[in-house]
């Protein structure tokens, strides 16, 4: 039986796994290490970016506050003013429980990953808000891209950081592209704005240890793939069925990989079926086939918002490597 | 081309700095700015289509709504008393428990666009929120309801239910959002469904004027 890393190899290579890979399990994500400070539940909390976070008790997850009170940057003309770029030093002992983490991973089982959010897209309109991000784009594009030079600086300053520390084989990164149905922005204009940052960043990756690179967009973002190929993206996580995955898998399968087509909106629910769970992870593995996908719920962490979905999830992806391998 | 067609094509390119100025000439031509009003409608009309069949994107409507929005200041003193292109008011807002404003805003733009006057309440919007926002207001002829979340559908329902069954009546109710569907919208006694800003702003004028 191969090793989850090996059964990976495999499936994203073209080769010959074993099995399906199941969901995250090729990835040991150091969640410990220092990262972007976010809220817990009931918690409202200014970031360090001076992003103000809220968790209301009764939400998923947190949500920056965009009103006028509260963003940060109101004119992009002024981001050097305004935006103060946050420290990626930080002392041993907030990195001892990550490096004590990193340590304890069986390298040659799974990778040690390196979790980075909110990416470069996700932290213009964190600081701007969605809408002054986007008319952005238009009305001030040398502004634009001058910020998106910065937070791709910020990123490979923070990578230096961590590599040193933890010596990560695996990035996984979170940078939503798009919805459910399109992309926010067109392709050309993403090419414009993103691709050579990304570029910039994921080769200071791969080029300081990094071997496989896996971006999270829980959207869809088809239109996007040949920038993905081109940024050196091996696995795209949070495919959506809206993407047509199999199609994608068969014109770009050699060159990155589809890890998601289990739509957490519909499956991660609180009257989650098992019956619901099993389907997709049926459809998914007979349409999507053994090479360049990973079945997996296109949450963006190995773990469902509702208790149970993401095991039976992984019961369900077992079965189907049993009918189908 | 005269003043007033330009003025159309540059609210459909998003051009927020020429347009103001193309209204005034449009005006000085001798265009009524009523006509100058529909015009940029009807080329809002255009950019939700583009947006709805994914010629465009949120970028580019974004800076068409800016750009009418920059071209109804020229003409708003003018358009005093004029009520040949107001639709009513439109309460708008994402339902209890949801956080989630982009499409909604985006949403709400659109409508703005097609002769609504917005009243945004927001996002985690209560029923009775939704409610005294009704009564507040003057002329609510539509209530909108978003929600991002297939765990805020029930909240959508309930909101749905509360408006029909509330005392007020002379408004129809739109609801939209990624989990949301027809059926869905039909299932809960909706009056009307969109799967996007644009086709929400079609869908709203429908709605409104067919009442």
């Amino acid at each position: 039986m191969l090793t989850k890393k090996q059964n990976l190899l495999e499936t994203i290579n073209g080769g010959n796994p074993d099995r399906f890979v199941k969901q995250y399990e090729y990835m040991d994500i150091i969640l410990e290490a220092p990262k972007r400070v976010r809220p817990i539940k009931g918690e409202t909390i200014l970031n360090e970016w001076g992003i103000t976070y809220s968790w209301p008790e009764d939400q998923l997850g947190a949500f920056p506050v965009h009103d006028d009170e509260h963003r940060v940057l109101k004119d992009i003309t002024k981001w050097k003013e305004v935006v103060k770029v946050p420290s990626v030093e930080f002392p041993d002992d907030v990195w001892a429980p990550a490096i004590e983490h990193a340590n304890a991973v069986d390298r040659d089982d799974k990778y040690v990953t390196v979790f980075y959010a909110s990416g470069t897209f996700e932290m213009t309109h964190m600081l701007m808000g969605m809408e002054d991000a986007m008319m952005g784009l238009y009305e001030e594009p040398e502004y634009m891209h001058e910020l998106i030079e910065c937070l791709t600086d910020y990123e490979i300053r923070y990578a230096e950081q961590i590599i040193e520390k933890i010596k990560p084989n695996a990035l996984f990164h979170h940078d939503d592209w798009g919805g459910q149905i399109a992309t926010f922005l067109s392709p050309d204009m993403f090419k414009e704005f993103y691709l050579e940052p990304y570029k910039r960043a994921y080769k200071f990756w791969k080029d300081n240890g990094i071997e496989l690179i896996v971006h999270h967009s829980d959207s869809y973002a088809a239109t996007l793939v040949p920038d993905m190929i081109e940024m050196g993206i091996d696995v795209w996580q949070g495919v959506m069925t809206t993407n047509n995955t199999p199609e994608l898998i068969k014109q770009y399968g050699p060159q990155i990989s589809f890890m998601g087509e289990l739509d957490s909106g519909p499956l991660d629910v609180k009257d989650w079926s098992k019956d619901a769970i099993y389907e997709a992870v049926e459809k998914a593995c007979t349409t999507c086939g053994k090479e360049y996908f990973i079945p997996c719920l296109t949450q963006g962490l190995g773990f469902s918002s509702f208790p149970g979905v993401y095991d039976c999830a992984n019961e369900a992806i077992d079965e189907m490597s049993k009918k189908m391998f | 081309m005269a003043k007033i067609e330009e003025v159309k094509a540059n609210v459909e390119k998003g051009k927020a700095k020429l347009v103001p100025g193309l209204v005034q000439e449009a005006l000085d031509e001798g265009s009524a700015a009523g006509d100058i009003l529909q015009t940029m409608v009807d080329g809002m009309g255009v950019v939700g289509e583009k947006f709805s069949t994914g010629t465009i994107f949120v970028p580019e409507m974004l800076m068409a709504a800016k750009a009418m929005a920059k071209g109804v200041e020229v003409i708003k003193p003018l358009l005093a008393g004029e009520a040949s292109n107001n639709l009513g008011t439109c309460i708008i807002g994402t339902v209890k428990g949801d956080l989630h404003d982009i499409g909604k805003n985006l949403v709400s733009m659109m409508v703005e666009s097609a002769g609504f006057t917005m009243v945004d309440l927001g996002v985690d919007v209560s029923t009775e929120k939704f409610i005294e926002a009704i009564k507040a207001n003057e002329n609510v002829t539509l209530v909108a309801c978003s929600g991002l979340l297939t765990t805020t559908m029930p909240a959508m329902k309930d909101t749905v239910e509360a408006l029909k069954a509330c005392e007020l009546n002379g408004f129809k109710v739109i609801v939209g959002g990624a989990p949301v569907t027809e059926e869905f919208a039909n299932e809960i006694g909706a009056d009307g469904y969109a799967p996007d800003a644009g086709t929400a702003a079609v869908k709203a004028k429908e709605l409104v004027t067919a009442a």
